[in-house]
Parts: structure tokens; sequence; C-alpha cells
């Protein structure tokens, strides 16, 4: 345990709040930019098919109509894609902004139409005709990938997305050979997304005659954003600036530019003139970006006392046509983590990745969780196999303290996780025993009641190009602080959390600190907010420049104060002897002193005090976590009710405990969703069935359960000791939910391995 | 997500509504609270050359309280149905089901015409009007005429209206004696529209014997149903040798319901087997204690 | 009258304000547009989400489910009509503050605005009246559980305790 700080460890409230709860927040959509035209997508309405001719006649001839581009008009002179975190020759889909020769998934757009008001720009998109002689759909993975398959991408000549073999060992042989039990069984995931509330979006301005763009945009990464544009356009990137306002939230759908914002930076160059796009909410759930749905295979070698010997993994991703990033696949991530809070010994792990003629997959929350929803529901069912508890086997095989350093079969490094403290506690706050007997008195009396855990290991990726952040520290002149990061918070609290760190690090007052982000010409170069970074490598900048300039403050203050910098203190924006609170210099002094009264500074007193800071943290930084559920299951109507749900995680030093459990809600309540009520559905042909808030379910208030937490606090080894946590929420939750139904279907006999979870698909179960 | 365009009409009279329906033919849609034709109309998934709004006729928003009737304009926003004491008092049934339309926000909009015109078979007013033999009065050129709700609804989204009449008000009958009411319904999360539900009127007679009883489906036909076999089962029956799971299969029997993303009709049967059975005893509770 | 271009008078948070729009275009359009109040969001724009919520002569509606031309007339409130006029927050607005009732702040205006009608005509829900209060507003940061505080705290007086 950490002592918390004056800041650093305190619920502090937040300093977006005024703005965003008086309605003075300023989200894209609020930009009006003058001359602005409004752009609309024409999207194919069929699955796939050869686009024999777009008819924009008479939209082009529509009072307000500026422009329709079609793929002919917009795409010559464009580069290639290709996103940072994967590098330029990565496996992808090919990438085209708008259908060209054919159309790839009902959604696919064709063309864009740029038109004075939103309204008309609507009107417009109805009047392009597309003629299109439709090709069989791909849709079912196993099938994509046989000989007489039709083909998502006829140029890259097979659907096979991309491809992880597996890499067997004698030792992961000799472990199923002489295994006690062997389980296999194969879970399956549905197709869910994102879903921030606030839609994709962006205004774009070309300058014509100084060949600059400008875009505001709805993203999670502005200087990503900046170079898929440079890329694109081939323009310098100090050419473009890109400004993220207040972003309403994105959950990884806004990590990446795609086709749509692409095709409308395309277009306000071509034209000459600013362009808005909104997307709605209908274009939102239909090409948006989709998420989840893969199937795995695991086989579990255990011996008779249940640890487990080896394990075997097979993944089959549908990426649908046009996945973002690279080509969608999430197996890399998976197969390094798969292991997870466990002792396993060997392992191999293999996946292929399948285009399908769907929307394509973007990043979620988590994107590779797929091995623990598949990893823990397989414990659970080794566990009934076993006839034991599936608590009792968790404890068995969960990495303790005394193994730690402990490197996994895929060669990760723990030092400082804790998975049997986690299970421990949220056993004991769930009040797990008790739970057994109230469940078997209540199962007498017919109820079907049920408890589910669920263990992960989540990893803050600071790999690659993820591996630095910046931070700008800044006295200004009338002694307040201004902090520039290249963070992108977007919900994430950091315009709170960051002036913590830097308010504890440089001693100034909290309410002292202005944050600044979301402007590529003037802020640090920052690899975007997600993938559980920020409080690992932003936190990390922060610190590191707050402790660069409070040295240069110090420096500066022995000087006037002629005493040694050791013998200072710095405390509520002042500097002073230790113990002589008389002679402490106000910030405020020390900044006048050096902006402008410099002339009678000693020689070699500071003068800058401003530092810019980049933080390198290492590829990985695992925190962890423990989710148990209890549920009950109504046999007549299958509603699952949750009973109660706790989680227990250790992400080291919490900057701001409020923020950490803000985070697990907001991911504990994507995976109850995901589980029981959202669904993206395509029938049969290849049509999307849920493209409104009226099909596709989002939980509410009224559906969400009390969270309850519990909290291990096992610093990093990071200066700050933090570790990242934004995804593990909605990491664990759908197993922690499904085995705890499950847990209670099992007086008959039900396993389910497939979801959603929804009534009716557990009616369907129990009734065969 | 906008509507295509329309010219706007706003009628200050019943009689300047009709006549501008009259004018326009097929082109002409009626707009009441606009809570389900709206979001049509934003999605394209609707559209009209004249819309006419009857937001603006204050004579169609009254609750009207006779000895055997209650009187509720059309325009009466379900909201303000909700809460109306004389609904409340004489018509319980309307006012049990009010609170499972949408939210309280939608409430406020929508109204009790509008949602018998919309004709939703999932929705709460029409299976209220249906089961207790509500009267649907509309007015068109002609003279005003009264249509029974059971011939009111035809089918999914459609109803016996002609294209120049408006509804201008329900008259729901009371219930008097040892009555009870109940609204039972199944949603996928609270405010959504009803996988299957059930509403009940029952009044009990001497020796506790079910004297009258009305069960209405929703979700599971093209219109809201009444479920005769099982009524004509429960009547006459004492109230404690009801074995309500069985009027409950008797009441989806004959039921064809719709498939879609949420369910099945088989699935959708089986949770208006539960939903007729569980409206059904509490209200024979409440006719019985009150 | 029948049109197909409209004038519109409403008061909107105080003010009086008049508008030329098309028939069809929205309220909740109108108010961001041509009033210039983009608190008052658009998450779906056909009548689930809530973020465009707003009061209609006291009535909390949908504004994306309400055109401009059926507002004529009316007394609108919106998200940044609840603070005090003095600055700072309202009651609401502190709750959500407090409780960390909010993320990235789409949706919040729609939570504020319907919180704020409904406590006024039910000061003393309890919690399950207050979840099914707060049904009709999507979030997808919170997990509702600093909402569903919030709105605890709100109606409980606490805030200024």
């Amino acid at each position: 345990m950490t002592v918390a700080g004056r800041y650093v460890g305190q619920s502090v409230r937040r300093q977006e709040d005024p703005r965003l709860l008086t309605g003075h927040g300023r989200y894209v959509d609020d930009i009006v930019v003058p001359g602005m035209l409004h752009a609309a997508f024409v999207r194919s309405s069929v699955p796939h098919g050869l686009l024999r001719g777009v008819d924009t006649e008479a939209a082009r001839a529509l009072p307000g109509v500026a422009a329709v581009l079609t793929a002919a008009e917009l795409h010559p002179g464009l580069h290639p894609m290709w996103q940072t975190m994967m590098g330029q020759d990565a496996p992808a889909a090919p990438f085209r902004p708008l259908a060209d020769a054919d159309v790839r998934y009902v959604g696919d757009p064709i063309a864009l139409v740029v038109v004075e008001s939103r309204y008309i720009a609507e009107d417009a998109a109805e009047l392009v005709v597309a003629d299109i002689e439709p090709l069989p759909p791909v849709l079912d993975t196993s099938a994509a990938l046989g000989d007489t398959a039709s083909l998502v991408h006829p140029e890259l000549g097979s659907n096979l997305a991309g491809e992880l073999p597996a890499a067997g060992s004698p030792e992961l042989d000799a472990a199923f050979a002489s295994a006690a039990l062997v389980a296999t069984e194969t879970f399956h995931q549905h197709r869910y997304a994102c879903v921030p509330m606030e839609t994709r979006g962006l205004v774009a301005q070309w300058d014509p005659a100084g060949e600059q763009l400008t875009v505001w945009a709805a993203t999670q990464g502005p200087h990503e954003f900046r170079a898929i544009c440079g890329r694109v356009l081939g323009l310098p990137e100090p050419r473009i600036r890109v400004i993220m306002g207040d972003v309403g939230g994105g959950f990884g759908q806004k990590m990446f530019p795609m086709r749509e914002e692409i095709a409308v930076v395309a277009a306000t160059r071509q034209l000459g003139r600013p362009v808005k796009w909104i997307e709605d909410r209908n274009e939102n759930l239909l090409g948006g970006g989709h998420a989840r749905e893969e199937q795995m295979t695991v086989s579990v070698a255990a011996d008779d006392a249940g640890h487990f010997t080896g394990v075997r993994v097979e993944q089959l991703e549908n990426v649908g046509a046009y996945p973002f990033p690279g080509n969608g696949s999430t197996a890399m991530a998976g197969s390094m983590i798969f292991p997870g809070p466990y002792r396993i010994p060997a392992l191999s792990y293999a996946a292929r990745a399948v285009y399908t003629t769907t929307c394509g997959r973007c990043a979620y929350r988590g994107p590779w969780m797929m091995e623990t929803v598949a990893r823990e529901q397989m414990v659970d069912l080794l566990a009934r196999r076993l006839g034991m508890d599936p608590l009792e086997l968790r404890r068995r095989n969960v990495i303790t303290a005394e193994d730690l350093p402990f490197t996994t079969a895929s060669g990760m490094v723990y030092e400082t996780v804790s998975p049997a403290q986690t299970l421990e506690q949220a056993a004991e706050l769930i009040g797990y025993d008790a739970f057994r007997r109230e469940q078997a008195a209540e199962r007498e009396r017919g109820r079907l009641l049920g408890i589910g855990l669920a263990l992960y290991i989540e990893p803050s990726q600071s790999f690659g190009p993820l591996g630095t952040d910046g931070a700008t520290v800044r006295l200004e002149p009338d002694g307040r602080v201004a902090l520039v990061m290249g963070t992108a918070s977007h919900g994430q609290s950091l315009e709170t959390t960051m002036a913590q760190v830097v308010a504890e690090h440089l001693g100034c007052d909290l309410g002292d600190i202005t944050f600044v982000q979301g402007d590529t010409a003037y802020v640090p170069y920052g690899a975007g907010t997600g993938g559980s970074r920020s409080a690992v490598v932003a936190a990390g900048a922060a610190r590191q420049a707050a402790l660069a300039l409070r040295e240069r403050i110090v420096t500066l203050a022995a000087a006037v104060l002629e005493a040694a910098p050791s013998d200072l203190e710095v405390a509520s924006s002042a500097v002073g002897v230790r113990g002589d609170p008389a002679s402490a210099l106000p910030f405020a002094k020390l900044a006048g002193l050096a902006y402008f009264g410099h002339a009678a500074l000693p020689e070699g007193a500071p003068v800058a005090l401003e530092v810019t800071e980049r933080f390198k943290a290492p590829p990985f930084t695992f925190s962890n976590a423990c989710h148990a559920a209890t549920v009950e299951v109504d046999a007549t109507t299958g509603q699952v009710s949750i009973l109660r749900y706790v989680v227990s995680e250790d992400c080291g030093v919490m900057i701001n405990p409020m923020v950490v459990e803000g985070q697990i809600a907001g991911g504990v309540l994507q995976g109850i969703g995901g589980v029981l009520y959202e669904h993206m559905v395509y029938d049969g042909d290849g049509n999307p069935l849920t493209t409104t808030f009226l099909d596709y379910l989002l939980p509410t208030a009224a559906e969400a359960p009390a969270i309850e937490y519990g909290h291990v606090e096992t610093a990093s080894r990071l200066p700050g000791g933090a570790k990242g946590m934004g995804e593990g929420g909605a990491i664990a939750s759908p197993p922690a939910l499904a085995n705890a139904i499950n847990d209670a279907l099992a007086p008959l006999g039900i396993h389910l391995t497939r979801q959603p979870m929804s009534p009716a698909a557990i009616v369907a179960a129990l009734t065969p | 997500m906008k509507a295509a365009p329309f010219c706007y009409h706003r009628p200050g009279t019943v009689a300047e509504a009709v006549e501008t329906l009259a004018a326009f033919g097929d082109g002409a849609k009626v707009l009441a609270g606009g809570q389900s034709l709206v979001p049509l109309m934003a999605l394209r998934l609707a559209r009209a050359e004249h819309l006419v709004d009857l937001g603006r006729i204050a004579a169609l928003r009254y609750v009207r309280g006779a000895a055997d009737s209650v009187a509720v304009g059309a325009m009466t926003v379900q909201a303000a149905a909700g809460r109306d004491p004389v609904i409340a008092a004489s018509v319980p049934l309307l006012a049990r089901a009010i609170p499972f339309i949408g939210h309280f926000q939608v409430r406020n909009r929508g109204t009790v015409g509008g949602s018998c015109a919309h004709a939703d078979p999932s929705a709460e007013i029409p299976a209220v009007a249906v089961t207790l033999d509500a009267e649907l009065e509309a007015s068109g050129r002609g003279r005003p005429r009264l249509i029974p709700a059971a011939k009111f609804f035809t089918s999914t989204f459609t109803t016996s209206l002609e294209p120049d009449e408006v509804l201008t008000a329900l008259h729901f009958p009371v219930w008097p004696g040892r009555s009870g009411f109940a609204v039972r319904e199944f949603a996928r999360r609270r405010g959504d529209f009803a996988v299957a539900g059930a509403v009940c009127a029952v009044t009990l007679g001497q020796g506790e014997r079910i004297e009258r009883v009305a069960i209405g489906l929703l979700g599971l036909g093209a219109v809201p149903l009444r479920a005769a076999a099982a009524e004509r089962a429960a009547t006459g029956t004492a109230a404690g040798d009801l074995d309500v799971t069985e009027i409950g299969h008797l009441a989806v029997a004959d039921t064809d319901p719709p498939d879609d993303v949420h369910a099945t009709p088989g699935y959708r049967r089986r949770v208006g087997v539960a939903m007729a059975a569980r409206a059904l005893t509490a209200a024979l509770e409440e006719a019985a204690h009150g | 009258m029948e049109t197909q271009v409209a004038q519109v008078a409403m008061t909107v948070n105080g003010t009086p304000r008049r508008a030329t729009v098309e028939p069809r275009k929205t309220l909740a359009d109108t108010l961001r547009e041509d009033f210039g109040l983009t608190g008052t969001h658009l998450g779906c724009e056909h009548g689930v989400c809530g973020a465009c919520t707003v009061l209609v002569d006291g009535a909390a509606i949908r504004a994306c489910l309400m055109f401009a031309v059926q507002a004529d007339g009316s007394e609108v409130v919106t998200v940044e009509g609840l603070a005090p006029a003095g600055g700072g927050l309202s009651a609401v607005q502190r709750a959500f503050r407090e409780e960390h009732g909010l993320q990235c702040g789409f949706c919040t205006p729609g939570f504020v605005v319907s919180l704020t009608a409904y406590l006024r005509d039910h000061p003393m829900p309890s919690g399950a009246e207050l979840r099914d209060a707060l049904s009709g507003n999507l979030c997808r940061c919170t997990g509702y559980q600093g909402i569903i505080a919030a709105a605890r705290r709100a109606a409980g007086g606490m805030e200024d305790q």
C-alpha cells in the first residue's frame, strides 16, 4: 500500500465536469465554420455485388448540392493508408474510401454527397441510384475458407485475413499424453459494438493557398488522425492540424480514422470548401465498426488434482470486410495474454481471421478479450467435469505472490500482479460460501441461482509506437501552471488525473493548473488515449515534466534566496527555506522574476520555466482483477437477474479512486450489455437487422446492477506505481456472467457456450 | 437521420383537420404526439407530403367521467391520462397500463389517441381498449361514428379509420362491482415494447365465482387480441378452483405471434402464457381483497 | 395554416427567440443551429437515447421527436438554462459532479434535464422509481453507477451536506 499524497490517491472531483454539466462542452458537431458544407453517404443496401454504375444526375440537380463524389471522382491522387501501430507492411484489407468496382457489405459507402445542409444532403443521397449486380454473400467464417467461397476481396485471392500457426512443443504433447483429464470446448462470442453515445464525425477545412488542412475530429488520437491524413493526401504532417474538443466516448471506435472520415478529408481538399460529416446512429450501427464475433476452441490438460498441465487454443475471428486497424485480428495479443492469471506450463495458440461481407471489425475495449472469455468459461467447465467447485479449481492454479516474478508460457513476465489476492477478496466480498448454502436451499424450492467468477490480467499497451507520451508543464507569468499533453481524454478524466499528478510532483495547488490537449499544432506527440495506457505512459510523462520543472523552479528560488537547493521545500505553489515559512517565494513572484525581472537575477539562474518531457514505458504493465456475479434465472421467461456484482482489482497506485471505479463500472456494464442485451444481427442473406436503438439494445439504469468494489494496491515498478485498467471491466464481465448463468442452470444439466444469453436463447436451451 | 420535406398544417378544429385530410388524400398524415411517427419519418421509413398536426386542437384534450363510461379525448397526453383521478378511479386498467409505455419523456408527448391510431400490436393502450370493449370515436366528412375496439384494429399499424377521418375520443366502459385489474408484460428492457404481455379485468360474483373476465394480449399477433376461449373457460369458475396456467395456455393457443430478432413465435407464446396467468392472478387477488 | 417555411417564436431559457425553419426541422436542430444552444445533443435522432431531452412548457421531452413548428409559442428550457443565473451549478448538476455521474459528458445534458423535471414532480422517489425514471436515457461510459448515486443524492437533498 502506498500512502495517498496531497492529490494522488484522492477522489478529486473532476475539472471537466462544470462545462459538461451546463451544456458548454464543445463536441465536433458544435463546430461551425463559415462556408461549411454537410456530407452524407450513399451506402450499399446489398451485402455483396458488382457495382455496374452509379447514377448521380438527379442528386446533382437538387438545389443546394455542391458535389456528388463517387470513387471515380474521389480516389485519384490518394496514396496508400496504413496505421502507425500496425506498420506499413501489415496484412490489411484493401484501402478504398468509397466502393469502386463492387460493394462488400451492407453499408459500404458508394458515394459522398456534399450539400448546404444535412437535411438536403439526405434528400440528395436518396436520389443517387446504384446499379448493383448481386454476388453470393460471405457470412460463415468456416465456409468462407472453403474452395468454392465467393471472395470478399478478390484482389487478395483468399478470405483468410490472417493466420497465427500453432506452435506446439514436446512439453505440450507430453502434457496431453499424460493428462488425467482433457476437456475440450468451443466458445462462441457474438457480434456487438462500441456504440459511443456520440457517433463519429469531423469538420475538415482545406486552405488551398497555404496548402494546409485543418480537421476538427471526434477522435481518440489526433496525431494518428493527422498521420493518416498525411499519408493518404501526401501532405507533410506539420501542414495538417487536427483538433479534438470534447469527445463523446470512443471505446476503440475512434482510435483510427476509417473510410468515411478519410473520404471527407479527401473531399474537402478536392472541393476547397469546409465539409462537416456527423455520422448518424443508423450509420454508426450499420458501418461504424463491429467487434467480438469469434469462436475459440480450448483444450485443457489437467492432472488428477486439477492442475493445468497444458492448453491448446484455436481461434476463428470474423473481421468483416474492412476491419480497422490492419486486418482486424486480435490473435497476436490474445496469444500473449491467454495464460492470464494461471500457471499454465505449456501452451499453443493458433488463430485464423476471416473476411466476410459484413461491417468490418474495429477495436473495442479489450479487443483481444476472447482469451479471457473462453479461458474463464473453460475453467468452470473443467471444474464441473472434475466435480470441483470453480473457486477451488482457480485456487489450485492461480499465480500467487510466492510465484513472482513469473514468466508465462507465452513469455510475459509478471512482477507485481496479485490474482490470488483479488480472487480471495472477491470471494469474500460476495460471500461465496454463504451464497453456496443459500443456492442449495433455494434450489430445493425451484429457484435457479448461480455464482460466477472470472479472473484476468490486463496489459497496459505501451509497446512499439504506443510506448511514449509527452507532456509540457509551463509556469505562466502569473504563477499559474499550463499542462499541455499529447493525450486524447474523452471520458477518462485525464484533465483531472494528469493535473493531480502534476500538482503532487510540482508542489502547486491543483486549482492553479489548466490542462490542454488535443491540438496537433501545439501539444506534444501522443499515441492516443486507449489501450489502458494513460495511467502508465501519460501519467509518467506528466510526472517527469512536473519534477523537471520543479527542479528549475527550485534552482531559481535558490539563486534568489541565496540558499542551497537542498534546503528548499516546495508546497502550495511556493518555494521557501525548510522551517522558515517567511522565506517562501510564491510561484507568481518567481515567474515574474523569470519573465520580467530577469535583469536582477544572478548569473546562471534559470529563466526557462517550461519543460517538455517524454516518458518511455516498458512494453507492458500488468494490472489484474477478479469479477464475481450472482444471478437468478427465471425458467419461464429465461430472464437473467443480476443479484450482486463484485469487482476486486489491483491497478497499483490509484491516482483517483473515484475515476478508477468509474472506469470499472463502465466496462462492466458494456460486458453485461454484450452477454444479455446487445447483438448485432445479420440475417442469412447478409442484411443487418439491428441498426437502430429500437433493435440494438443498450442496457439502461434499470438493468444495471449495483457494482461493489474491492481494491488491492500493489505498486508497479514504474515511478508512481500505477498500472492501466481502462479495459478490464469489459474483459472479465462477460465470462463472469456466463459462468454465473451456467451455474444457475447446472441442475438442469445445461451448459451454454454461446452468447448472447438472451431470454429467448436461454429458453431455447431449456426446451430442446 | 432527417425527415423528408413536408408541408405542415396546424388546424385549430377537428373540422378543419378533416377538411385538410380530405383535400390531400393519401399524401396526408396525421401528427398526434409524434412519438412513433417522427422516428419513422427520421428514418425515412414513413413520409408525408402533408403533415396535419392535431396538437393545437384543444377540444381533443379532456377526460370526462359518466356513470358507466369514461371518455378520453384523443389528444390527451399519456402522462396526463396516467395521473388523471377519474381514470384512476373508473378505468384502473388504463391507469395501470400507461406506466408501461416507453419512458416518462415519451408519455409527456405521446397521446392516448395517437397510440391507437398507430396500432402497434405490442402497444398497451390498444390492448386495454380491446380488453375493455372500448369504443373509438372518429370524425370524418360525414357524421361522427363509434367503432368498437375489436373492429378498429385491423392489422399491424393498420386501423379501420378512413383516410379523411380523425380519431377524436375513446370511450371506456366502467366495470362495476368487485372487480380487479392487472397488467403484466415482459420486455427486453424497461420501457421496450413487450415481447408478450397480458391485460386483465375480472369481476367476482357470489361464491367467489368469476362473473365476468376479459383477457387481452399484446405482442402476440397482428393486432391486440382477446383471449376468448380462456375467458369462456374461466367465466363461472370459482376463483379458488381456477388453474391460471391452464387459462394462460388457452389464451395463447390460437395466436400467431410475430418473429423478429428479439423473440420467436414459440418464445412469445411461452411468455404469453406466463403473463396471462400472472395478470389473471393479480386481477383476481384485487377483486377478492380490494 | 399551411407552410413549407415557417416562422417560429418561443421563449428559450427565458429569452424570446425567433427562427425561420423548414417544418421538418426538429426542435433539437433548431435549438442547436438557430439558437446556438449546443448543449442539447443528438445521440440517435429516433427518440431512444434521450441525449436531446429538454423541457417544453415544463415537461421533459425528446427534442428530436418534436418539430420546431410544434414548439411554436412554447416555453423551452435547455441544459444551459438550469444553472443559477449567477453561475455555478444546480443541485442536480452538483450531485452529478459529486458522484462521478458523467465521463465523456455527451449523454449528460439529457440526464440532467430529465432528472431535474422528474425530481420536481417526484421529490421523494424510491430507488426502483429512480432507476425507472433514469431508464429513458442511455449512457455508455458510467455503467449508471454514478448517475444513480447522483440521483439519490439530489433526491435526498444531500448536496449541501
